[in-house]
């Protein structure tokens, strides 16, 4: 017979918790198992072993030692909570006006939100001013040539996306220190 | 001698904490013998034991204004509960492995002919505590509550923070390995 199955069942039979529904059924099988009857047997060994460690006297010292441990700690754990309140109390003194300015202040940067947020159309409309000018990365365009003469300045010239926008850089070759 | 009959100035609040501190001291009497059974079962160390216990009554003194310590019987539950959860960190702390002890018992000296037909009740304790040694921590624990100090699966769940179903589970096969291991190591050594 394959009694594996059983196992978990007859584990909590001989300790007194098996449910009620799965009781009945166990027990059968146990009737029928000599198997898993001697199973039952030297759990309830192991049973009565765990329960005798209960009884097993523990030394005085420990328990002794515990108490005069803990009793001595008991002050410095009192002083430790002392300060930790102050440290709290302290922190809360800080914290707590910061919390309370902070709503004011974020309504009045409100406006300047309002700005960043433009209408779609505004942002679309041909660049007039410098305050619509598209703020992405400029693309740089390089426009080679031939090497310059030692001592002729160097031209860069950069376009934007912006065609009203050229910047030129003019670079002196001379080396730093000359 | 003290005069009768003077009373003497004390503070409500110096009374307040003179009463916490007996209340406290009374459970401690109460229960530290519990609480040191339960830690040196799940730490398998005399000395990992009296720290997990002194600091189980540590945070029991930090945590008095949530207690009644005047119900003793009350406080227990949570007592063991923190006795579980510091044994635990103990345990990890220090990275504890009972793999050696099991291998000095298994390596120990045979067991005299007469011994072998009939072992005595010292040896058979040892065996089951070394067995106990080598469950997992959650097995371990509630096989600790359940069996040793003789909990109600119910009162085991509730100290644990699982269900009775878990529980259950982890009493069964907490008791089979017991059973498996014990056995085996009886058969090695006859």
């Amino acid at each position: 017979m394959n009694c594996a199955k059983w196992k978990i069942d007859i584990a909590l039979y001989a300790g007194g918790d098996l449910p009620a529904k799965r009781l009945a059924r166990t027990v059968a099988h146990l009737e029928a198992c000599a198997g898993c009857r001697a199973l039952a047997d030297e759990l309830r060994v192991g049973q009565t072993l765990l329960s005798e460690l209960r009884d097993e006297p523990l030394e005085d010292m420990m328990a002794a030692n515990v108490r005069r441990r803990v009793l001595a700690r008991l002050p410095i754990e009192e002083a430790g909570a002392a300060r930790r309140y102050w440290r709290w109390a302290l922190a809360a003194a800080v914290v707590l006006p910061l919390a309370l300015m902070l709503p004011w202040r974020t309504e009045k940067q409100a406006p300047l939100a309002r700005v960043k947020q433009a209408p779609p159309q505004v942002a679309e409309a041909p660049s007039a001013t410098l305050n619509a000018v598209n703020v992405r990365r400029p693309v740089v365009h390089r426009h080679h040539r031939a090497k310059p003469q030692p001592g002729e300045p160097l031209l860069v010239q950069l376009v934007t996306d912006d065609p009203n926008i050229v910047i030129y850089w003019l670079v002196d070759p001379k080396p730093q220190g000359d | 001698m003290e005069p009768q009959g003077i009373a003497l100035p004390v503070t409500a609040y110096q009374s307040d904490r003179s009463d916490d501190l007996a209340a406290f001291e009374r459970i401690m009497v109460r229960c530290e013998r519990r609480v040191l059974r339960i830690a040196l079962r799940l730490l398998n160390n005399p000395q990992d034991a009296q720290d997990a216990a002194q600091e189980v009554f540590l945070r029991l003194y930090k945590h008095r204004g949530r207690l009644d310590l005047d119900d003793a019987r009350g406080c227990e539950p949570w007592l063991f509960r923190v006795t579980v959860n510091v044994c635990h960190d103990i345990a990890r702390k220090r990275g504890r492995s009972v793999a050696l002890e099991d291998a000095a018992l298994e390596d120990g000296p045979a067991v005299s002919p007469s011994a072998q037909h009939g072992m005595e009740r010292a040896q058979q304790l040892e065996l089951v505590r070394r067995a106990l040694g080598r469950l997992g921590e959650k097995e371990r624990a509630a096989l600790v509550l359940r069996d040793v100090e003789g909990l109600s699966t119910r009162e085991v769940a509730a100290i644990l923070g699982s269900s009775e179903a878990t529980v259950r589970s982890q009493i069964s096969t907490a008791r089979l390995k017991i059973r498996d291991f014990t056995s085996r190591l009886l058969r090695r050594r006859s």
